[in-house]
């Protein structure tokens, strides 16, 4: 009950507002960084040497590392918030599709960054995500080497799509969503002192040197629940079929009918539910 | 009669309009999937090519009996007097393995997988053993491991 009376006005309006200012920063802090990250060689070689030789390396690099967690944080908050108060009933099918695509997009960015580190979480991150697509049926291995190639360019290709395919992308499909693509002055400037604080006073995760043992390697913390769930089912059911079903799921909420929309409704509540503990007993607990 | 007629004769011109009309407007749609699917597969076969390439390992071998080693992602296995090379890949979903010196087992920090000295499969979500790798002897205690990216 205490859900379907949920009614915060003014958080509805903050979250969208503040997630464009991040993703502003996350823009110009990204461009910053492209001029001395190098997709090829030691990549982590090369992502310390920002963080610890190039002027400012470090605070560019937590900027953009927390602008673009919060945006896509702060994205995920406004959907769930549309979610609840069941807006996506005033969004025709095509529309809420757009917006679920373009939210599932910027999970993407945000886990080709994750890649990008070049550690040790980075580059066994790319090897789960390239083995998962490779288990798709007849067109695994065409659909992996779409995303990522193995070997000395393993990074190439998550940066193309990081740096150059998805954030033109991301913006085409908001664009019909988004009123204005500059904040107002006043969420620009709280957004800003934040992150610049965030970026100067807190320093860098310790990243894993690629060749270091260590007990336990855990991905990013959107994917805690499927690396669990990975444990348990074939990584073509943990990888892609359940998560895909359960997006399909979403995508169908603005046409299902009164009855089967409620169903939905409440199972894809129930299975958020259960992603966030799943989530949470990963983070805590680990293999 | 001749009205019907007439209107019959009318009827049946605008059903072949509206066929020409749409056959004339769809015509281009049409030609341009079929162009679009016939270049997309060219299009697709060069996006996700991949040239198959080898790594060569190099381990030097002391006289000594030496324990386990690992070298860019294979393991060295001494068995007697020979050896053999193990992948060091989980074969769950491509995690390296670490080495534990004091249950004898490969065990993957990513999903938890393990595995015994000979690369057999004990626990975990991997289904296959470990790959074993081709071995190259060469002069001075030289062995040259071939493994497949």
């Amino acid at each position: 009950m205490l859900l379907a009376e949920y009614r915060n006005k003014n958080l509805s309006r903050c979250f969208p507002r503040l997630g464009l200012a991040s993703l502003l920063l996350c823009l110009i802090s990204g461009a910053i960084l492209s001029f001395h990250y190098r997709p090829m060689g030691n990549v982590f070689q090369n992502v310390e040497e920002i963080t610890s030789v190039v002027p400012y390396g470090r605070f560019f690099r937590q900027l953009h590392y927390a602008s673009g967690q919060l945006f896509v944080i702060l994205m995920s908050l406004h959907t769930l918030d549309h979610f609840l108060r069941r807006r996506y009933r005033t969004f025709g099918p095509r529309q809420w599709s757009l917006l679920i695509i373009s939210l599932a997009l910027c999970f993407l960015a945000l886990f080709t960054g994750f890649i990008l580190k070049g550690d040790k979480e980075g580059l066994f991150a790319a090897r789960i995500f390239m083995n998962i697509l490779r288990t798709v049926p007849l067109v695994g291995n065409r659909l992996s080497n779409f995303f990522i190639l193995p070997g000395d360019s393993l990074f190439f290709l998550p940066y193309l799509y990081h740096c150059i395919f998805l954030p033109p992308l991301i913006f085409y499909l908001l664009n019909a969503h988004t009123r204005e693509w500059l904040p107002d002055a006043s969420f620009l400037l709280v957004t800003t002192v934040g992150l610049f604080l965030f970026a100067i006073f807190i320093d860098p995760w310790m990243d894993i040197p690629p060749d270091a043992i260590v007990g336990l390697v855990k991905g990013p913390w959107f994917f805690l629940g499927i690396q669990c769930l990975l444990r348990f089912l074939p990584p073509f059911y943990a990888g892609l079929l359940v998560p895909g079903m359960v997006v399909l799921c979403i995508f169908l909420l603005p046409v299902a009918g009164k009855r089967l929309g409620k169903c939905l409704h409440y199972s894809i509540l129930g299975v958020l539910i259960l992603y966030a503990l799943l989530t949470l007993k990963e983070f805590l607990f680990g293999p | 009669m001749q009205a019907k007629r007439v209107r019959i004769n009318q009827d049946k011109g605008k059903k072949c309009m509206d066929r020409r009309a749409f056959l004339r407007n769809n015509l281009f749609r049409v030609l341009c999937s079929i162009g679009a699917a016939v270049l997309s597969y060219p299009i697709l076969a060069f996006l996700t090519f991949r040239k198959p390439r080898d790594k060569r390992v190099i381990f030097h071998l002391l006289k000594d009996p030496q324990p386990i080693l690992y070298k860019e992602g294979v393991f060295l296995v001494p068995i007697g007097r020979s050896h053999r090379a193990l992948s060091a890949r989980c074969t769950h979903l491509g995690c390296t393995l670490n080495y534990d010196p004091v249950s004898l087992k490969f065990r993957c920090p990513c999903h938890g997988s393990q595995f015994d000295i000979s690369g057999k499969r004990i626990a975990g979500p991997a289904k296959r053993d470990l790959q074993v790798l081709p071995i190259d002897k060469k002069g001075k205690g030289e062995l040259v491991v071939t493994l497949k990216l």
